[in-house]
């Protein structure tokens, strides 16, 4: 009853079927191309630009998982928060999104081909394993209630820590950014 | 519906593309953002293992949030590292950056 809104247009027909995996693979095929604009394109400015479409695709990805809620906190914290600081610390560090200076190193060859023997074998491992899949997956998706619960109480001590984490990041990043010449305290 | 296959190969394929990135990239800020598409590759691992092996109380999703977090904290404490270091050597290439080195 509380399946995913990708899974309760699946359930309308097979026509509708059809066009939703359609449209992911759609998705998914952006995700990758802007995934590659992210890694080769000359501007590092660009780069940010395309890391945002990047993550905006993977939060439509994660629709197709029944996320919505690690979907919206993608768009927010990721494109909203972290992007924009990338922008701004990109724009702080001058001279040097110039197209004369060279943006990447002398192992671009072994890289790549190093990367793509690595997508290879990760590839060759997925197609031949046998997943053991969970045999009433309709019944796994529980929602935002179950995530927030289980959030509460089971996990509650991981959300402490993390909450630690973010405070000590906070006074950190003040710490090591703050110039300390004409600065007596 | 989508098989659990075609995600994996995504997720293997953004793992790829961030891998390389990190590696190729001169630019310090650069190499974080290549790290960001790592995570958010093991990120759409975590919840395509959550939704198709049947997890009774969310745990991919929960650890998707602790990575998100995560990765936040780590893209601001790089950032203000190469803050630091732009306002002391005037450059952010990744070779340039030996001061600790002997």
């Amino acid at each position: 009853m509380q399946s995913g809104l990708i899974q309760q247009l699946g359930n309308l027909g097979l026509p509708q079927q059809d066009i939703i995996i359609a449209t992911f693979y759609l998705v998914a095929g952006l995700t990758v191309f802007f995934a590659l604009r992210v890694v080769i394109s000359k501007n590092i400015f660009h780069s940010a630009i395309f890391l945002a479409m990047t993550l905006i695709g993977i939060a439509c990805v994660y629709l197709y998982l029944n996320a919505e809620f690690l979907a919206v906190a993608q768009v927010l914290i990721y494109v909203g928060a972290i992007v924009t600081l990338f922008i701004f610390v990109i724009m702080l560090t001058a001279n040097i999104q110039d197209r004369a200076i060279r943006q990447t190193n002398e192992q671009v060859f072994i890289s790549a081909v190093s990367a793509a023997v690595f997508l290879f074998i990760l590839i060759k491992v997925i197609k031949n394993n046998h997943w053991q899949l969970a045999a009433n997956k309709g019944t796994q998706n529980l929602g935002i209630a179950q995530l927030g619960r289980s959030l509460m109480t089971t996990y509650v001590l991981p959300f402490e820590i993390i909450s630690l984490i973010l405070i000590a990041v906070l006074v950190g990043a003040i710490v090591i950014a703050k110039s300390d010449k004409n600065d007596t305290t | 519906m989508i098989p659990l296959e075609s995600f994996l190969i995504l997720g293997a394929i953004l793992f790829s593309i961030g891998v390389f990135g990190a590696l190729t990239r001169r630019n310090a800020i650069g190499i974080l953002i290549s790290i960001e598409l790592i995570l958010n590759a093991a990120n759409i691992n975590f919840i395509a293992f959550n939704q198709f092996l049947g997890s009774p109380d969310c745990l991919g999703q929960i650890f998707t949030l602790l990575v998100i977090t995560i990765a936040a904290a780590s893209a601001v404490i790089g950032l203000v590292l190469v803050i630091a270091l732009y306002r002391n050597t005037k450059n952010i290439f990744a070779e340039k950056i030996n001061l600790m080195k002997w």
